[in-house]
């Protein structure tokens, strides 16, 4: 069985439960308790040493990194659950290019608005709104490329779901809820489509309030 | 038809594409897109890469954009030839995966924010945003103390074969050494693998902008 250690409400943590869960892949989350500081102690910095949730122990190797872990999750169990990186060659480098746009043209922006209005929050801290704007001004010129380019195609990569689409899953999922930006999606009528589309999945649905 | 490669001559991401190309050993036509004129919001231009951001490739009417996943295009295509830059075991796969998302989390946010404050916001009618460069600083010094730590225990990032998650760090260190900003000398391991990795005939070809 995978075992993963991280924090049932981390971002992270949740993207690589829910490719289990796409996956068909059993796990055993073991809780690192981010609220006390866990993953600054010795041991665990030990084994990850940014001080990162999460990390697995599948059998003794050790992976971290969500995107890695998931990326080496899909391909070691190619036949059973959802196929979520392609291996044609042609498709293989437009999930690629999908997986970097959800890195440098969404998270990017997105996990910061996420950290100002709803991590700091949390830990009793204020938003830097002048931040948070800014943020917002870079990203909506990126959603409105999303829009056109799924304005022709169901997903990022083509007509398939592919694991770049599910990256966006955890901080989207914060940024359109508890951070307030529903509208931002809602307001582009294919991100909005595509954006219902890979958030009713029933794997994300299963994970998303913790992992 | 030899491939096209859509970019600005020293632009970093198109410097990555560039690097990985010449290690390939892939022949490429340049064509460039005058960034300082705006070539790359025009309609032309964002009818193939919608982001309007350089650069993009033209392999034989297959269109594609960001740089990383250019690169590993590149690599995988043209695998038999050149340096190999990719591992094809699923372990060493997996640790190359683990380097190359460790580069776009733990390295570029924190070098590719600097260089705007620090260079590019400039060229484009802005100005330094003191704390900010000073917290990114902060910011990139711890992360390349655990850079320091992977490389005492093993020759590149994914492993002791050098790979693409190595060469993805080249643009935007050498733009930060470029302006006096050096956090790696100070650190011997990291100091090692930049010599290392800086120095291949292939970064050389190009750092100057193609």
């Amino acid at each position: 069985m995978v075992k993963l250690y991280g924090f049932s409400g981390s971002t992270c943590t949740r993207l690589v439960a829910l490719i289990c869960k796409e996956k068909d892949i059993p796990y055993e989350l073991t809780s690192v308790n981010l609220t006390k500081g866990e993953q600054k102690n010795p041991s665990f910095v030990a084994i990850q040493p940014f001080g990162q949730v999460p990390y697995i122990d599948d059998d003794g190797f050790i992976l971290y990194e969500s995107r890695a872990i998931a990326r080496y999750l899909i391909k070691k169990y190619p036949n059973q659950g959802t196929p979520l990186i392609p291996s044609d060659p042609k498709a293989e480098a437009l999930f690629e290019q999908a997986a970097s746009i959800e890195t440098f043209n969404f998270t990017a922006f997105v996990s910061g608005i996420v950290f100002e209005k709803v991590f700091k929050p949390r830990r009793g801290l204020q938003p830097n709104e002048e931040r948070v704007q800014e943020l917002l001004a870079s990203l909506k010129p990126k959603l409105d490329a999303y829009d056109l380019i799924l304005s022709k195609q169901k997903y990022l990569a083509g007509d398939s779901v592919t694991l770049a689409d599910l990256a966006h899953l955890p901080y989207g999922t914060a940024f359109y809820g508890p951070a307030g930006f529903a509208e931002v999606f809602e307001s582009r009528p294919n991100l909005s489509r595509w954006w219902k589309d890979i958030s009713s999945r029933p794997a994300w649905l299963a994970v998303k309030d913790g992992a | 038809m030899v491939l096209k490669l859509y970019g600005f001559t020293t632009s970093t991401c198109t410097l990555r594409v560039a690097v990985v190309l010449k290690e390939k050993n892939v022949p490429f036509e340049f064509i460039p897109v005058d960034l300082t004129k705006g070539a790359h919001k025009a309609p032309e231009f964002t009818a193939y890469q919608p982001f309007g951001q350089v650069p993009y490739i033209d392999d034989n009417g297959l269109i594609l954009y960001e740089s990383r996943a250019i690169c590993r295009y590149i690599a995988a295509k043209y695998a038999s030839q050149g340096t190999p830059l990719l591992p094809t075991d699923p372990t060493a796969t997996a640790l190359f995966e683990q380097a190359a998302s460790t580069e776009t989390s733990n390295y570029d946010p924190f070098v590719s924010g600097l260089a705007w404050e620090l260079k590019f916001a400039m060229w484009f009618g802005g100005k330094t945003d003191e704390a900010r460069a000073k917290l990114l600083q902060s910011q990139l010094s711890a992360k390349l103390d655990v850079y320091n730590v992977i490389l005492g225990k093993q020759k590149y990032l994914a492993g002791n074969d050098i790979t693409l998650a190595d060469l993805f760090h080249l643009p935007y260190g050498s733009v930060l050494l470029g302006i006096g900003l050096d956090e790696f000398s100070s650190r011997p391991n990291v100091a090692r693998w930049w010599k290392d990795i800086s120095s291949r005939a292939s970064w050389e070809a190009v750092k100057g902008g193609i």
